[in-house]
């Protein structure tokens, strides 16, 4: 079976975390500081030692995944090591803090490493899920192959359009120009392959531009109704080519909606990076503050 | 109009040259159909694709002729009006709108993109499809909050410290001051100056020193005199060892066992046989048995407590002759208002704190049955229960009084005594006086001893006769109520849920030297040690106080 990078070296990440937790858990329930439980005990140093201290070194899991000249360990190791380590923290912490919250930097900065976590979390899930699903979305096609193929559609599009009907001409040189793959973080998130909204504003701009002339676009959202629109124009004589067209229409829709879905999966497996990333730096200042902060007012 | 219609051809290695051409008309139309003015034959034009029209002021008005649209200065549009030099693309061509060269009313370039510029183009139009191609980015983000963190969460509240205007100024904002460190709940007690941080943390990076809160607790009992016992623990112990803040309203003081059991180990040997007390741990296992302060007196009579270990055949000596099980009986006393039975609180009443029982009060609680009157002749009088020469002082003026006063109705006494005087009788001469106040002086010597011995103070009071002429009656001192374990702070408030006789076998007893105060044993019923699971889990500081010494202050040491 695949080797997982949760079971990486039969778990041995899994059981050192495990271990890590069990004896903090243990030391926290046999410790017994005479008042109520709070970071300033000699357990409360210890624990919030080590866990500033893998805090930084998760942090540096950054630099090391750069650095391909480093030998220490595998990537792979680095990483599983990142996972479950970086887990261990959510108790370790509280353990720490003798579970005392409050509305302070303290907290704060608690609050910051559980955003760090639980978009970890997202990341490890969507690189546990979105690389099966691109491989099966791709289907053995590569995007630019994909993006290749579309081109060469749009090419014979044009030429069999031409053949048929200088309005249908016109329309699936509209649709070359409106079909336009990617686009901003949401659009990308959301597999919205552009033609949708392009055709939203030119809906605007055709309202606006002539309000008695009929336009038989003004009620054809997508590319669909567009097939449904060249089937109802097609006549007799150009039924051959009607057919080719439509069947080329329908494959560079269905490409389209793959390229947009690989986008998709790509930018999932993305997305959490912006935020596990820049509120780690977050962490790592309230994470000063909270340590220069209890020392200041020791 | 004179159209310039210039063709840009380029021949390889950079260079180009023009072909230029004149169109008469007043639109300027754009297609691959063969009647257009600019014939564009490329699959990506369409028949009649777009026209341009000059306008009275210079300006060009561009119009797409088909759903798809035209590219004017790279945005796709319908209909335009647009000034010289804008440039329209349809498909892999070019036209720049020229301003109307000489002899001309308008112009136009047209080239043909070669395959760079198309690529261009269309890496420019393209929408990113990577986020790393948008305008996220993480870097950014990363050292904004950063920053904005450490500004916000570590310098600013620190500028505070060192400014205190800045720090007063903070407080009064929404923007984090010190307070914004506070790891808890500061305790209830200390909750007046908890906005004031520095009044404890008065050094930056030191901990809190002991003169921060010996400002305000000088006069705190110290617990043991670290000259005295020359234990570390003592001479050492700051007041942050034991107490530290920020743990919750009632989380200043430390009442778990080890407080007090890590020191109170082998105390004689380490200290030099300074103290005297015996090892201690649990309560429910390693206690030793209390010592009771049993009441006693020095030779002046001045009250002075004998410290025993409590044992349960020990007896009290509180100078009282009492029996509790004549006055509990269930049925009742004959009392002269009636049938009335007593109960433990007839006479024992918690002070006002709660913790003591106040003393038993002669005229309140025993009076009523136990009258002092030593005259049959006149039952209403009676003595004071009070200082023996003031019972003495009583019975002399009475009976000084009677005698001369007449009228006593007791055959045994002279004539002259209960001769009744009349008005207008003659004064009694000397001698008939000196006879009267010689059998009142007899009969309140006879009265006192009856009293002092029979009737009524020996009843309860242990009674010494005097020895001496010049020598008075003695009764014993009493001590019923008190404080018996001085070191302990047990108070009967808190134990209100129990009935009296559980504690105290009061209803048995018949002879006051009965101890009816209660040994660990007792305690151990409920109360176990600090980690019992089937008792009241009870630490040292339950019963004892840590600052403790009668003496010495915090503030001395």
């Amino acid at each position: 079976m695949h080797d997982s990078i949760l079971t990486y070296a039969k778990s041995r990440y899994l059981w050192i975390s495990l271990i890590l937790l069990g004896g903090s858990t243990a030391a926290y329930l046999w410790h017994d500081p005479g008042g109520p439980p709070n970071g300033g005990t000699w357990l409360g140093y210890t624990l919030g030692t080590i866990s500033a201290l893998l805090i930084v070194w998760l942090m540096f899991f950054g630099i090391r995944k750069r650095n391909y000249l480093n030998n220490t360990g595998t990537l792979r190791g680095w990483l599983s090591a990142h996972i479950f380590l970086g887990t261990t923290l959510i108790v370790l912490v509280l353990l720490h803090a003798g579970f005392q919250v409050g509305w302070n930097i303290h907290t704060f900065a608690y609050v910051l490493m559980l955003i760090v976590i639980f978009s970890g979390f997202f990341g490890l899930f969507a690189y546990l899920r979105y690389p099966a699903m691109m491989t099966r979305n791709r289907d053995s096609a590569s995007r630019d192959a994909m993006l290749d193929e579309v081109a060469e559609i749009d090419q014979n599009a044009l030429a069999l359009a031409d053949g048929i009907d200088p309005k249908i001409h016109a329309i699936v040189l509209r649709s070359i120009e409106n079909t336009r793959l990617g686009g901003g973080v949401w659009t990308q998130l959301r597999a919205h392959d552009g033609s949708d909204l392009a055709i939203a504003s030119l809906q605007k701009a055709l309202a606006n531009r002539d309000k008695k002339k009929e336009t038989p676009t003004a009620e054809m959202p997508t590319m669909f109704a567009m097939v449904d629109f060249l089937a109802e124009r097609a006549t007799d004589k150009q039924g051959e080519a009607m057919r080719k067209l439509i069947d080329l229409v329908s494959r560079k829709k269905a490409l389209a909606t793959k390229v947009a879905r690989d986008i998709q999966f790509q930018a999932m497996m993305e997305i959490w990076l912006y935020f596990h990333v820049p509120v780690s730096f977050a962490l790592l200042a309230a994470l000063i503050a909270h340590i220069v902060s209890s020392f200041f007012y020791w | 109009m004179r159209w310039l219609i210039r063709r840009v051809l380029k021949k390889g290695k950079g260079s180009v040259s023009y072909e230029e051409d004149v169109h008469y008309g007043d639109v300027l139309t754009i297609g691959r159909a063969a009647d257009q003015a600019i014939f564009l034959p490329d699959l990506r034009v369409a028949l009649n694709h777009a026209r341009a029209t000059l306008l009275a002021n210079g300006q060009y008005k561009v119009e797409s002729l088909i759903i798809a649209g035209i590219r004017v200065n790279g945005d796709i549009t319908y209909v335009t009006t647009v000034a010289p030099g804008a440039t329209v693309e349809i498909g892999t061509t070019r036209l720049m709108l020229l301003p109307a060269p000489q002899d001309f009313d308008g112009g136009v370039e047209i080239s043909t993109l070669d395959k760079t510029e198309q690529q261009v183009e269309k890496e420019r139009r393209s929408k990113p499809t990577r986020l790393g191609q948008t305008r996220l980015s993480k870097r950014g983000p990363a050292w904004i909050l950063f920053l904005l963190i450490l500004v916000f969460g570590l310098a600013l509240p620190m500028l505070g410290h060192f400014v205190p205007g800045i720090g007063e100024m903070l407080k009064h904002t929404p923007l984090p001051s010190s307070a914004s460190w506070n790891p808890g709940t500061i305790d209830a007690a200390h909750q007046f100056f908890a906005s004031d941080c520095e009044k404890c943390h008065q050094k930056a990076f030191l901990t809190v020193r002991d003169s921060a809160c010996l400002s305000c607790h000088a006069n705190t009992p110290a617990h043991a005199d670290p000259v005295k016992f020359n234990l570390p623990q003592l001479g050492n112990a700051e007041c942050r060892t034991c107490h530290q803040d920020h743990n919750g309203a009632r989380g200043l003081v430390r009442t778990d066992q080890r407080l007090c059991s890590d020191c109170h180990v082998n105390l004689k040997a380490r200290t030099q046989n300074a103290s005297t007390l015996t090892d201690v741990g649990d309560f429910g296992t390693s206690h030793p048995e209390f010592k009771i302060d049993l009441p006693g007196w020095d030779a002046a009579g001045k009250f002075a407590p004998q410290r025993v270990t409590f044992a349960p055949d020990l007896k009290e000596n509180s100078g009282l002759k009492f029996n509790h099980l004549k006055h509990l009986k269930p049925d009742g006393l004959e009392t002269p208002k009636g049938r009335r039975t007593l109960d433990c609180v007839s006479c024992h009443v918690p002070d006002a704190g709660g913790a003591k029982m106040r003393p038993v009060n002669f005229e309140a609680m025993c009076h009523d049955c136990h009258t002092l009157g030593f005259d049959t002749l006149t039952p209403d009088r009676q003595v004071p229960h009070g200082k023996v020469t003031e019972v003495i002082y009583t019975l002399n003026e009475y009976y000084a009084r009677v005698a001369l006063e007449g009228g006593y109705a007791d055959a045994k006494s002279p004539a002259i005594v209960q001769e009744r005087r009349r008005p207008g009788s003659p004064p009694l001469s000397q001698q008939q006086q000196q006879e009267a106040l010689a059998w009142a002086r007899q009969q309140a010597r006879s009265v006192t001893e009856s009293l002092f011995t029979g009737r009524a103070c020996t009843t309860c009071h242990k009674v010494t006769p005097p020895r001496q002429a010049d020598d008075t009656w003695q009764i014993a001192p009493v001590r019923v109520s008190g404080v018996w374990y001085g070191d302990a702070k047990f108070t009967h408030a808190k134990h209100v849920t129990v009935k009296c006789e559980d504690c105290h076998a009061a209803r048995k007893s018949e002879q006051s030297a009965d101890l009816l105060i209660p040994g660990i044993g007792n305690c151990r019923a409920c109360h176990g040690g600090a980690y019992a699971k089937d008792k009241v889990p009870t630490t040292c500081i339950s019963c004892h106080d840590y600052h403790q010494s009668g003496t010495l202050k915090m503030g001395k040491l």
